[in-house]
This record gives structure tokens, sequence and C-alpha cells, in this order.
């Protein structure tokens, strides 16, 4: 049985596959990551995780144009599917309703409790 | 634009494992991330991430051989699993693996350190493929000979007649001195080299403060080590410091310690070689007291430099010796390759080749030792796990997976054996830099360091385990369980084979120690033609100790600890000053070879104890001996003399002011000045009427030196206020030339005692073995009425005659090494048969000791217990 959970560094990388829109892919990302970041990250780290992620069925791919830089090679852009969609919006909502517990911040005040 | 490409050897490993159809994409996202570091950063850290970047790709979904429905991944798991359960099981046999793998480990990684350390020499200077040394070959008594010592002059003609090929010449005096360094009240005594403006820039020195400058003659840079003893927190920079209690410098600069492995580790401060040449004494073309090292231009290699600079000597002086060419020996030579053949000038490895070979060899032989350990250990083991091998067979498990449950179980003892040889190396470390007097450290923060330890561990795993993976997984299920099981011969007879490997190595380097400790006994123990106790030396630092000699010299006397106090111009542990030229005044030719010539003063004979074999000593009744010498017996039978004593001599040189007829007067027994392995050089001394610079003070026989040393220095602060007293035992320096050959020794006693313990460690898990597997055997005998010796014979005998047949076969192979080795000297030992024997005879008895326990414990045994099991 596949796991269909989204952890948090894959959940970062889906976003960024979001925003890059169709220039999402390995190297791209990883640049991305770094410079929204500031954590360093190898390229392999992030290929990997992409493909655990289209595995889940989050993502799918297909080879795009080559360009001068790469040596004429074509690269593999990833885009979001529906159930990745899905999955971003169910992360995003627990997330908020987490959010809203916090009392510092849903009081607008430092509160801990302790005990 | 070549070099703006990925670094081949990175693609081709990244595509060695990759999934081929990742190729495309990944090698074009490595290849944008390449090509924008090096926009962003540099084109060194473009090829480091590069490299950091594949290494990331090594992970599973980017794997060619891993399917993601394969149970590969759990079955490792559980291989390793049920191995670190068996390593906990049988805690002895596992120390044993363990600690037997781990000391082959500690072997090779020292060795390896060793071999790096050597191989590496003088890397730390920038400069290191440009820089050479000018060098001078030349005929004498038809031999080619290569010198480094050049006239003053040729440094400076160098560089500027040949601005093309020089880019720096830095030029340093021949015989660098412990000067005295005085700051404030506090005197030391340290080796200054004196070089010329070039250097400090040439060598690279990282300065911590100051100006690595030499342009102002009075300027001295300090090492960091040195600043700090003289100056401790105080900041050096334009601080004074003097030299030799008479010239004022000013500190100009501190430089870091240069470290061991370079030729200039010895440099503790340096000057300006403008310092000896002054008015007084300019550079000239006659005076051999200089070397040269220079750094050639971008593109200049230093063999077609040599041809074109080949006569820049001959062509400004007369050619009295014949042809003399320069040539540049450049700095990755200097180390290994700077000896020269004496027949056709060709350049040679040197002697210290051979060590790295030889250790190397070692190296890989003890990590083999440790193998095969491994190996015998475990196919030894065959009746215990021959029954697992069974039942899993029956249960359905392919041979396949049967090795690699083996194989993990050795990758696991080799890993940990890894860990621990790493911890273990890294606690001995210091004691090992003691004896090799070498300045190891890990590299911890080198990954290619790992990633060779990484790379030995699996080789080593999988040199140890497969053949006990294959062997034990042959066997047939119905014949592991039925209980017939039986040793193939063929395995036997290969663990005999190990076991005689592993003992004749132990023996060889058992034979190769103890001829190494004998030849430097022997040289220790040869006769020097002088009485090296109670001597001590004192160097002469000032014009006033030349003045004040013979006072000083009452003085000291005067303490009544003192027979007798004499100088010379050398000191009795060197052979500096050699001349030729001298003639019989009744023959025409001069004879070929030259003679170590010495300036004594009279008392020298009586200081020194040396032997009188004829004629007189010099003696200041006797007036006037400056036409006067004394000659040894070495320079007699060089010069063919039957009675030498009255002989007269003609000096065509002359020598300092005197004039050129000499008369001998005694013949003395040769005495030892240079290397103790040497033929001794043939000594003329001359009589010198005032004080020499080198002094040697006799002590009474008996007196203890604590109450003399400091009555004799009293005496030389009573006459010479601010003069130091730096003495030195003249058999404590004579005992540092054998310093390089101690080294070796003991560094070859630790290897080979290490080789024995793994070896006996072997041999001791081995006969744990055979004893177990025999306990039934055992029992049945002793019921029927086997006496323990009887029994205890029955188990050794088999050892015992492997060993027998290790020593004759290790016996050959030494003599033929060790013969090798003691060519290199001319005063050496001849290998004896009791060496031999004591080597082998000492292998038999720690084989049989280690074998014994196991048999004595067997044989001692109820045969109830042996008996009652199953």
């Amino acid at each position: 049985m596949k796991e269909s959970k989204l952890g948090d560094f894959e959940e970062t990388i889906l976003l960024l596959v979001g925003i890059l829109g169709d220039q999402a892919y390995a190297f791209k990302i990883a640049e991305e990551f770094e410079t929204q970041t500031k954590r360093p990250v190898s390229i392999g780290a992030v290929h990997s995780t992409l493909s655990r992620i289209e595995e889940k069925g989050f993502l799918t791919s297909k080879m795009g144009e080559s360009s001068a830089e790469r040596g004429g090679r074509r690269k593999r852009i990833y885009t979001i599917t529906a159930t990745g969609q899905r999955a971003l919006e169910i992360s995003r909502e627990l997330k908020m309703t987490l959010w809203n517990q916090f009392p510092a911040f849903a009081e607008g005040k430092l509160n801990f409790v302790f005990g | 634009m070549n070099n703006l490409r990925p670094p081949k050897l990175a693609e081709k490993f990244l595509l060695l494992f990759l999934k081929k159809e990742l190729a495309e994409e990944v090698l074009g996202d490595l290849d944008e991330k390449f090509y924008w570091t090096i926009e962003k950063k540099s084109l060194r850290r473009a090829k480091l991430n590069y490299w950091y970047q594949v290494f990331n790709y090594l992970r599973p979904f980017a794997f060619k051989f891993f399917k993601s429905n394969s149970i590969i991944p759990t079955m490792i798991k559980h291989n390793f699993k049920i191995s670190y359960r068996i390593l906990k099981k049988n805690k002895v046999f596992s120390a044993i693996n363990i600690g037997g793998l781990a000391m082959g480990m500690i072997v090779t990684t020292l060795i390896g350190l060793w071999i790096h350390d050597e191989l590496s020499f003088n890397t730390h200077h920038k400069n290191y493929e440009s820089i050479v040394q000018v060098l001078r070959k030349e005929m004498e008594n038809g031999e080619i000979e290569v010198n480094s010592s050049h006239v003053s002059k040729l440094g400076e003609h160098l560089k500027q007649t040949y601005p093309t090929i020089f880019q720096k010449v830095a030029i340093t005096f021949y015989r660098n001195q412990q000067l005295v360094v005085t700051v404030g009240k506090q005197s030391l005594e340290r080796l200054g080299y004196f070089f010329s403006t070039d250097a400090p820039e040439m060598l690279s020195l990282e300065m911590i403060a100051g100006q690595a400058s030499l342009e102002n003659k009075e300027a001295v840079l300090l090492s960091e080590s040195l600043a700090k003893t003289l100056f401790i927190d105080q900041n050096p920079i334009g601080e004074f410091v003097q030299i030799n209690t008479s010239t004022q410098l000013i500190v100009n600069g501190v430089y870091k310690d240069i470290p061991l492995n370079s030729t200039f580790s010895d440099m503790d401060f340096i000057l300006s070689m403008e310092l000896i040449y002054n008015d007084d004494s300019p550079p000239t073309w006659n005076n051999y007291n200089t070397k040269i090292y220079a750094q050639l231009n971008d593109g200049v290699e230093a063999e077609e430099a040599s041809a074109i600079i080949k006569d820049a000597l001959t062509d400004n002086i007369s050619e009295e010796n014949g042809p003399m060419d320069l040539l540049l020996l450049p700095m990755k030579d200097w180390r290994l390759k700077a000896d020269f053949n004496s027949v056709d000038g060709s350049q040679m490895t040197s002697n210290r080749v051979v060590f790295i070979r030889l250790y190397g060899a070692i190296g890989i032989f003890v990590l083999m030792l440790a193998c095969i350990n491994f190996m015998n250990l475990n196919t030894a083991r065959y009746q215990s796990r021959g029954k697992e091998v069974g039942i899993r067979k029956t249960v359905g498990s392919q041979r396949k997976q049967l090795v690699s449950q083996f194989l993990a179980e050795s990758v696991l003892y080799a890993s940990v054996s890894f860990v621990v040889s790493i911890l273990v190396t890294w606690l001995i470390l210091p004691w090992f830099n003691g004896i090799s007097d070498k300045d190891l450290s890990l590299p911890w923060d080198v990954p290619e360091f790992w990633l060779i330890g990484i790379f030995f561990t699996l080789f080593s795993a999988i040199v140890a385990g497969s053949y006990p993976a294959l062997f034990l997984s042959s066997f047939s299920p119905l014949k592991a369980l039925g209980g017939t099981l039986r040793q193939g011969k063929a395995s036997v007879r290969l663990r005999q084979i190990l076991v005689v490997f592993q003992f004749a190595i132990s023996i060889l380097l058992m034979i190769g120690t103890f001829t190494v400790h004998n030849q430097i006994q022997h040289a220790k123990s040869r006769p020097v033609g002088y009485d090296q106790e109670d001597l001590i030396t004192v160097r002469g630092r000032s014009s006033e100790f030349y003045k004040k000699f013979d006072v000083l010299r009452e003085t000291v006397k005067q303490t009544g600890m003192v027979e007798e106090m004499a100088s010379a111009n050398y000191p009795l542990m060197n052979t500096l000053g050699n001349n030729g030229g001298f003639r019989l005044e009744q023959n025409d030719a001069a004879y070929s070879f030259s003679f170590n010539t010495i300036f004594v003063t009279p008392e020298y004979g009586a200081a020194t104890k040396w032997e009188l074999l004829a004629g007189r000593d010099f003696s200041r009744e006797h007036g006037d001996e400056t036409q006067n010498i004394i000659i040894s017996e070495s320079a007699v039978e060089q010069m063919g003399l039957e009675n030498p004593v009255g002989k007269r001599l003609i000096s065509q040189r002359g020598m300092r002011d005197r004039q050129k007829e000499l008369t001998i007067i005694g013949v003395v027994k040769d005495m030892i000045k240079g290397s103790p392995y040497e033929p001794p050089m043939p000594l003329m001394l001359f009589a010198s009427e005032d004080a020499e610079s080198y002094s040697f003070i006799r002590m009474k026989k008996g007196v203890r030196y604590v109450e003399a040393i400091p009555k004799i220095q009293a005496a030389f602060e009573k006459i010479l206020p601010g003069h130091p007293f730096n003495y030195e035992f003249v058999d404590d320096a004579y005992s540092t030339k054998f310093r390089s050959e101690e080294k070796i020794g003991s560094l070859a006693t630790f290897f080979s005692g290490l080789a024995i313990v793994i070896s006996c460690l072997g041999l001791f898990g081995l006969s744990a073995f055979i004893v177990e597997q025999r306990t039934k055997e055992i029992g049945i005998r002793k019921v029927l009425g086997a006496s323990i010796p009887t029994l205890w014979k029955l188990l050794s005998k088999d050892f015992s005659l492997l060993v027998v047949i290790s020593s004759v076969l290790a016996i050959p192979a030494a003599s033929y090494f060790l013969n090798g080795w003691l060519e290199n000297y001319e005063y050496r030992i001849e290998i004896t048969w009791w060496m031999y024997a004591i080597a082998a005879i000492g292998g038999f008895f720690i084989a049989l000791f280690t074998v014994s326990y196991h048999s004595l414990k067997a044989s001692l045994g109820n045969p109830v217990d042996a008996l009652r099991s199953e």
C-alpha cells in the first residue's frame, strides 16, 4: 500500500512546483528552495523527493524542451495533479486550525499554560 | 574553454550507477548548476559542487539496480540483523575477528599516512612545481660527483644572465649554523638560514605579522615558535635581536612554522645573505660556500633549462678541475630522487624509496594476514554454521541469499574493525610520531581519506568474506543436517597454506627486526679512535673567546675537574673541510684523493685521548709545530707509505697561509668522524697556534657531571661574561648518528610485533575450533587411557609442523632482502645462522604456546562433559 500523506519537505517542494509553473524542474526547484528558505539542498535530494511525490500521485511529469546551458539536454517538468492540489489544501487547512488554536496568536498575546 | 566542462570523472561515476532513463535530465540539471556556480562563485567551487551533487544522487530512486518492489532492502536489513546477533553470540570469536582485522587496519593506516607524508614532502610550498635546486656535476677521481655547493658569485650571475629562465633566485649560505640569538637577558642557540631577498616569497612563507622582506640587511624574520619563545606575548615586530652577541638586527616579520615534511623545516629564523657578503668579503668566483635555489618562470621545464645553463660556471672560472656542468633538480625530486649514479651521472631513486616500498609491502602483508585470519576462522566454523545453512536451504533459501548473508556478516565485522582501528590509530598517533620522527595526523576533513578507508574496509570484507561465503553456502542440506558433513580436503589444505603463509611473514619480519637491531648495535660499538666518555664540546662564539682561550683553558683546568681542554676548527662528529693536492716531496704527482684536514691546538690529542700508533703527539715544548702534521692510519694506507714518520709532504694549494712543506711527525688510529657505517676518512691534522672554534673539554675520570659542569660554567662566566656556555656530550652527539636507523628499527619492531600478534590470534581461534571439533575424539581417547602429554602432542603436532614449513620458506626470503639492505652499509654485520635460528625457534614456540592453550584445556577436561552432549 502506498503512503499518501504529505511530508513537510514534500509539501514545500510541492508548493515550489506550483510557484514555478512551467519552469518546475529539479535544478530550478533546488535553486528556488535555497533562495526562499536560505537552506542548502542538493539537486539529488530534491529529485528524490519529486519522484516520491510523483509515485504518490500528487505530481505528473513530462520531458520538456532542451536548452544550450544544459548541453542540449531536455528537462523533466513537473506539474501538480488534482490530488496534489487537494493534498495541499488539506494540509493548509490542518495548519490553519492548529494556528488558530495556538493561544499566543489566537488571543494576540503570550499566554502559555504550564501543568 | 575546455576547462569549463564539468569534471569528466564525476560524470562517469554518475553514469555508472544512475538509471539510464534519468541520465538526460540529471546531467542537464547538474550542468546548469555547474555553469551557474561558475558565474556566481568560481570554477573550483563549481567542480567541487558537481562532485557533491553527484554523490547526492546516490539514492535508491536513482539507482540502476534498484527496483521498488524488490525485497533486497528488507533482506539486507535482515542480513545485518542476523549478523549482529551472531556477532553478539560468539563474543570471543567476534573479538578475535574484529581485533585481528582492526590491528591489520591500524598498521595499514599508519603506513599509509607515513607513505603519504613521504610523498607529499615539500608540497606545502606553493611554488612546489617550479622550485629547483642548482647542482653541479663534476668528475672527481674518475667518478661523477654531484655537489650542491657553489661559488658565491654564481647565484647573482644566473639571475642576471637568464631572466627568461629564472623568476627568482634564492642564495643561501652553504653551512647554516646554530647561532646565538639574544633578546634582553635571554640567549638561545637556534638554526638560522642566511638567504638572499628572493627567498621568503619563493618559499611562500605564511606571515603572521610584519613583512616577509629581507631588503634591509639588518632585517630578521622569526619563526612563530621562536618569536613566542623570545618575546612571549609582546609584539616582536620592530624589536631588536642580537646574533652571536655582536650583530644587532631588527625583527621584520614572523612566519608560521614550516611543517616537518619540508626541506626547510629546521629553519628557526632567516637573516640576510648581505650579512655574509660585505665589503670585506664580496661574492667571488672561487669560494664554494653557497647553495642556490631558484624558481623557474611559468612554462620553463627544469630539464630544458638545465641544458641552457649547463656551462654558466665553466664560462667564468678557470678549468682546473675539468668540466663542471650545472643542472637543475626539481623540488619534487629532492626527497626521493636526489641521488646520482657515479658512473654515468644519471639521476637515481634514493634509499628512502626502498623504505617506502618496504613499508608499503609490510602494510599490505599485514592486512592480508588479518584477512586470512578471518577466512580461516570462518571456514573453520563450518560445523556450527553447517546446521544453519542446512535449515535455511531446506526452508527454501537460495544459495545467492546465503552468500549475501555471509558477506553481510563480514561487512559488519570489517566496519566495526574500521571504526575501532580509526579510534586506536588516533590514540597511538602521538606515540607513533615519536618513533617515526614525523608529524602525522588523521586527516578527518579530507574526503579522499574516508573514501579510501571505506574502500579498504569493503575490500577486506570481500576478500575475507568471499571464500567462507562460497564455501559455507555450498553445503548440501542433506549432509549438513544429517551430521555427515565432512571437511573437504581442499579446504583443510587451503587453511594450512594460509597458516604457513602467515607464519612465514611473521618469521620474516622477526628476522628483519633482529638484523636491523644487530646492525645498529654493531655500528654503535665500532671503535671510534678516541674516548667519547667524559668529553664535552663547547662552541666559541665571540672574538673574546679566541683572544682569551689560554686564560680560559687555565681557569677551566683549575677547577680540578678537568684533565685537558683543546680546540679544533671542526667538530668531532663530521668531516667538514676536505682538501686534496698533497704530494710526497720526491713524487711529482699529487695523491688523487682528498684528506680530512683539521687544525687543532697541541693538546687535542690529550683532550680526545686518541691513540698514537707511531711517532709523537703535538707539543708546546717543541716550539713551532706549524709545519708538522699528524696523519691517521688510513691516510698512511691511502698514500702507501712504509715508514711515515719523518716523511715530507708538499701541499700544492697551501693550507691557510702556511708554507707548503709539511713533515709527518706521528700516526694515530683512525677516528670515526663521519658516518659510522662508512670507511674512515683519512685524516691530516695541523697544529694551530691560536684557538679554534670548537673546544673539547676532557673531564677527569670518575668526576660527577653535576659537580663538574657548574664549575666549568662558572669558569667560563668568570673569563667570558655574557658568552653562552652551551655544552654537548660527545657520546650523546655521536648516538644521534644512529637516529634514522633506530627509527627504522623501532618501526620494524612495532610492525612485526603486530604481525606476530595477528598471526597468533588467528592460530588461537583456529586451534579452538579444531579442538572443539575433536572434543568427542579426545573424550573417547581419554576414557580409553590416553595420557595428557599424548593428547597435547596429538593436538599440537599439526600446527607445529606448519610453522616449521613457514621457517623453511621465510629464511631464504629474509636472507635475500636483508643482504640487499645491508649492502647499503660499508661497515656491517654478516647475517649468521643463529639469527635465523632464533627467529624460527621463537616463531615455533610462540605458535606452540598459542595452540597449547586449547589443546591442554581439552586434554585436561572431564571426558564425561565431552561425551555427554547430543
